[in-house]
């Protein structure tokens, strides 16, 4: 279909039939309302994943020395002295 | 291009990934109308334009380069994928009559689109969502600027007869119009 394109023209709308300005807001409105499920906004931002799997990090290692600590278990226990002398 | 500042893929490629994912996104799902694909394809643009990043040369602004990757990959997963000539029957579904106007017409502007080759909506979408002039939307899709004038008057003529035929038929779509002719 050949159709001839008029400059700085717009074409009017009939009774049924957008006009080309309408057609244009048309289309704008409908790309904006497109949005993506994921993307660079979806979920927390890399920063505060590392920052909280640190912070995670440091607790478990602390609550594991603790506990040791106060249990006396594994390397945390009091070791056999060899108390031979040679 | 509507970039507030121009980012240096090379140097600042996270800020821009932030900046030209959400309108880049659009752009390719204006062409090939299947949000999935679209996300797929995005990724895959901003894959190969970070592989490619060193040598961006700044001919062109950054946007209308990762706009010029993802829409060739849009045109040629439909011409892979050979989804153009099923593409009416597969994504038009009825809108749901509880829907407000303003969504009834984006359902009829969807339905427009479809009658559209890709190329047609590649132009329809450069020009009228990213605001591109013809020169710029011919330097993203590498045609001349008369072609780009020639789609976009050809994709629009086929919108308009699309959507006023749309409006015919019948009384239960009469409600429609309000939303269309109303803004």
């Amino acid at each position: 279909m050949k159709v001839p394109y008029v400059e700085d023209k717009p074409t009017p709308g009939g009774f049924r039939t957008p006009s080309e300005d309408d057609l244009g807001r048309m289309i704008r409105d409908t790309v904006e309302s497109w949005n993506p499920r994921r993307g660079p906004d979806s979920g927390p931002p890399p920063w505060l994943l590392y920052t909280a799997a640190s912070a995670a990090l440091v607790v478990i290692l602390l609550a594991a020395f603790l506990i040791g600590s106060a249990l006396q278990i594994g390397a945390l226990g009091p070791q056999p002295v060899n108390a031979t002398l040679h | 291009m509507t970039d507030e500042r121009e980012l240096d893929p090379a140097t600042e490629f996270r800020q821009l990934y932030d900046q030209q994912y959400l309108s880049v996104y659009r752009s390719i799902r204006g062409v090939v109308l299947d949000p999935t694909a679209a996300e797929d394809l995005t990724q895959e643009t901003f894959v190969r334009a970070y592989r490619a990043r060193h040598r961006y040369t700044p001919t062109a602004p950054p946007g209308a380069w990762l706009r010029r990757i993802g829409i060739n990959l849009a045109i040629s997963y439909l011409r892979r994928q050979k989804l153009a000539r099923v593409l009416p029957a597969r994504l038009y579904m009825a809108p749901d009559r509880r829907d407000y106007d303003r969504a009834e017409a984006r359902d009829v502007v969807t339905k427009a689109m479809t009658a559209l080759s890709p190329k047609l909506r590649a132009a329809i979408v450069l020009h009228y969502y990213d605001g591109l002039t013809r020169e710029e939307i011919a330097s993203v899709l590498g045609v001349p600027a008369g072609t780009v004038a020639s789609r976009i008057a050809k994709a629009v003529a086929i919108m308009r007869k699309s959507i006023g035929s749309d409006q015919d038929l019948g009384p239960e779509r009469s409600n429609s119009e309000g939303a269309l002719r109303g803004r």
